[in-house]
């Protein structure tokens, strides 16, 4: 579906640049309205979960379907600066935790697909598990860097609420942090897959109003 | 050409403060506090708003209420619950960090205008983010216009007796129109000759000034972490 076009940022064209431009601002108004809007239900202390899985699956289809449409290195990057700075002008008070998290989502999809020079399926649903799977460690990540010692609470909280979630006694830390870990994996996967065809079908419903190469 | 600070200035200070709080000890995050809000001040204000938010508060609040109850050996009674001394004081600390970070880039990245931020990019080599940055920030109301008459036409076709294909549906209706109106600017910048490649003349990112306050930053780190305070 996709062939890789061989350039650095030089090569790119104005299409180039706009298209970037549309799923940066796609991206960007999601985490604008529904990001926040999450956020805001659930305070960043009390959920380890939810927040981030929604919005790091959303991001990585927009992403991915973008890279449909721009097949250039560097371009699923481009996206998440552009998405980063737009939730940097956000209205919301504490917007450094997800800049953090669409910044290195993008990073991972644009390193997944770097490694192929034609993408395919699967190549989208690896790169969307990289993407989600950050979700897991973001947290830690996070902690360390705002709170500094708050680690071993983030690792409580998060075997506590995995515990509730998935039944277990919190005994079995280990296989609820790897369970908590393959959910990501796995809900990523599915939003690769999923943006694969749904890159496919908005290409369709363009088709016969596409406008010519520059 | 706006004053000092610039946007080299901010992204320096932005740098020095992650640094800091990286490498300073939980004793030394006061000044560092200090030296944040008095840069914010120095800036005109503008970065300090968080501080005027309920959510802000909130979470900082959060982490002093919760951490006694989940950080340390809990060692007081108060009431039916048993609390930890240690825990309070290293949810203080943990809250004078955040507060820190939070502002620090409030005060330095969230500051700079869109304006300014388009001249980062171009400053550091990154000619068409900028322009894909102006395209994205006046893209922001169409996308909310476009997303809400999707949703109302699947809607009014009842969507909502099929969520995930209603779902599906207004994915795909957003991104073409989307689409189609990223067509409409390229065409627009096309007709007008625009090429992303072209050198305009930029001033500076770093100036003379930006210098001065990066040295004059390094000798306070320099006190923060030899003082005993």
């Amino acid at each position: 579906m996709i062939k890789e076009k061989t350039a650095g940022l030089a090569r790119y064209t104005v299409r180039d640049w706009v298209y970037v431009a549309v799923f940066g601002a796609l991206w960007g108004a999601a985490e604008l309205t529904l990001g926040s809007y999450l956020h805001v239900l659930f305070p960043p202390l009390a959920d380890t979960f939810v927040i981030g899985l929604i919005m790091a699956g959303l991001g990585s289809i927009l992403l991915l379907v973008g890279r449909c449409f721009v097949p250039r290195a560097g371009a699923v990057l481009m996206m998440g600066i552009i998405t980063a700075v737009l939730k940097a002008f956000s209205l919301g008070g504490i917007v450094i935790g997800p800049i953090v998290a669409i910044l290195a989502e993008s990073l991972l999809i644009e390193i997944a697909l770097l490694l192929t020079r034609q993408p395919v399926r699967w190549h989208f649903a690896l790169a969307g598990s990289l993407a989600v799977s950050w979700n897991f460690f973001h947290k830690f990540i996070m902690m360390r860097l705002l709170f500094g010692k708050g680690i071993e609470a983030v690792y409580l909280k998060m075997i506590q609420d995995g515990s509730r979630v998935l039944h277990l006694d919190v005994r079995y830390s280990l296989l609820i942090l790897l369970i908590l870990f393959l959910v990501r994996v796995a809900v990523g996967a599915l939003c690769g897959w999923l943006a694969w065809d749904l890159g496919s079908a908005v290409q369709r419903r363009l088709a016969p109003a596409a406008a010519p190469e520059e | 050409m706006r004053s000092w600070p610039g946007p080299g200035s901010h992204l320096i200070f932005l740098m020095w403060v992650l640094c800091l709080t990286a490498i300073l000890p939980a004793g030394q995050m006061l000044p560092l506090l200090i030296t944040v809000l008095l840069f914010g001040l120095l800036n005109g204000g503008r970065g300090l708003s968080p501080l005027r938010r309920a959510r802000f508060w909130i979470m900082i609040l959060s982490i002093i209420a919760i951490s006694p109850w989940i950080l340390g050996q809990a060692d007081e009674a108060w009431g039916p619950w048993r609390l930890s001394r240690q825990g309070l004081f290293m949810g203080l600390e943990m809250a004078l960090r955040a507060i820190c970070l939070l502002l620090a880039f409030s005060v330095s990245v969230r500051s700079l205008s869109p304006g300014e931020m388009v001249r980062l990019f171009e400053g550091v080599g990154l000619k068409g983010l900028g322009f894909a940055l102006g395209v994205a920030l006046n893209l922001l109301t169409t996308l909310g216009a476009t997303i809400e008459a999707a949703y109302h036409t699947i809607r009014l076709r009842g969507g909502h007796r099929r969520p995930w294909l209603a779902l599906k549906l207004l994915l795909i209706t957003t991104i073409a129109n989307a689409l189609r109106y990223g067509d409409d600017v390229v065409k627009a910048a096309s007709a007008r000759g625009f090429d992303p490649g072209v050198q305009h003349p930029q001033p500076p990112l770093f100036r003379r000034a930006d210098g001065v306050f990066a040295l004059s930053l390094v000798a306070v780190a320099g006190v923060l972490l030899l003082h005993p305070w």
